[in-house]
């Protein structure tokens, strides 16, 4: 199977994106989402992304750092992300590796996630 | 002639004795050799007897013992599955998480932590916080009398996993002992929020959320009608 065929859609609402992840995430999957978005960034000067994990249920410590690597790189590409909807069980897994993910926001769903990135904008 | 007939007799009865000892073996406790006339094959007649009785007698006691010994078998496996049940029991009484206002959850701890209970707690209060959707959950250690690195570093955890979920985790009630042995162990809570008492956690909580009017509980009475009445 050509992995590059099967792509994560982005979906852009004014100055938002929004990515749900809704297959199992591979080490190339998770690269490619991370070129995808930042590209995806620069191109429509997005000010935050929301991305939303609840149906993610395994997360290994190379997707947990892809994750919050991505972060740090949208942050200074002045965007703002938000992982949205983790589940009890991924949360415990990347605590256990030591994947705390410091400088990541986290909501509990969609909504929060929204309403967290409407005020982090606003601030700036 | 008679010799021959001595001999055919006792043949006869140690065949006999044969018949009855097989059947002993097999099982038939209550069969005796019975002889009517008296000889030398008698004696060794009689001890046999003695012996068959000798061994029904110990069958029937180490029977009695089986018995009893299975009895108590029984009741100490009831024991030990009572002793389970209730364990689980505590593990779960242990840890209960509450919801006590609109997105607060509180988790009150009271006793010694160890690994085992950390980890369920940790399961617990993410489940509630999923299942809930509360933001902000308090974690009050005021019945807490020691803790140790591992402790700390399991509370460490569970704050860090609710704040992955996207809740804040707030830690109240750390008593003098408890704030000497983690300064003293050199872990680091900084980045934890703590707050001295379940009270003013509960008001930061509320203030945070926008509950509060000066000081004072807000409380939108439509709300209250829909949800809980």
């Amino acid at each position: 199977m050509n992995y590059n065929e099967k792509k994560i859609p982005i979906i852009k609402i004014r100055d938002y994106l929004i990515v749900s992840i809704q297959v199992d995430m591979h080490d190339r999957l998770a690269l490619q989402l991370q070129t995808q978005i930042l590209d995806e960034i620069y191109r429509t000067g997005a000010k935050g992304v929301l991305i939303d994990i609840s149906t993610l249920e395994m997360v290994d410590s190379f997707i947990g750092r892809v994750l919050s690597g991505m972060a740090s790189k949208a942050s200074i590409m002045d965007a703002a992300v938000v992982i949205v909807g983790m589940q009890p069980s991924v949360a415990i897994t990347l605590v256990e590796l030591g994947l705390e993910m410091p400088g990541v926001d986290t909501a509990l769903n969609m909504e929060l996630g929204m309403e967290m990135l409407e005020k982090r904008i606003s601030k700036d | 002639m008679e010799s021959n007939t001595t001999i055919t007799n006792a043949k006869v009865r140690i065949d006999h004795i044969e018949d009855v000892l097989s059947s002993v073996a097999a099982g038939d406790l209550d069969l005796r050799i019975e002889s009517e006339v008296e000889d030398d094959l008698t004696g060794v007649e009689q001890a046999i007897n003695l012996l068959i009785d000798d061994l029904t007698h110990e069958l029937k006691k180490s029977n009695q013992m089986k018995e009893e010994m299975q009895e108590k078998l029984l009741k100490i496996q009831d024991q030990q599955k009572m002793i389970f049940q209730q364990q689980e029991d505590l593990m779960e009484l242990s840890s209960p998480v509450s919801k006590v206002w609109d997105n607060i959850l509180i988790l009150p701890v009271i006793g010694t932590l160890d690994s085992q209970r950390t980890q369920i707690m940790m399961e617990n209060l993410l489940m509630k916080i999923v299942s809930t959707g509360c933001t902000t959950a308090i974690l009050d250690i005021t019945g807490v009398p020691t803790v140790d690195t591992q402790v700390a570093n399991h509370l460490l955890k569970t704050v860090t996993a609710a704040r992955l979920l996207g809740a804040e985790c707030i830690v109240s009630g750390i008593s003098p002992a408890i704030a000497q042995t983690i300064v003293h162990l050199g872990i680091n809570l900084s980045n934890i929020l703590t707050k001295a008492t379940l009270q003013s956690a509960m008001i930061y909580a509320m203030k945070k959320n926008d509950q509060l009017v000066e000081g004072k509980i807000k409380i939108d009475m439509k709300e209250l009608d829909d949800n809980q009445l």
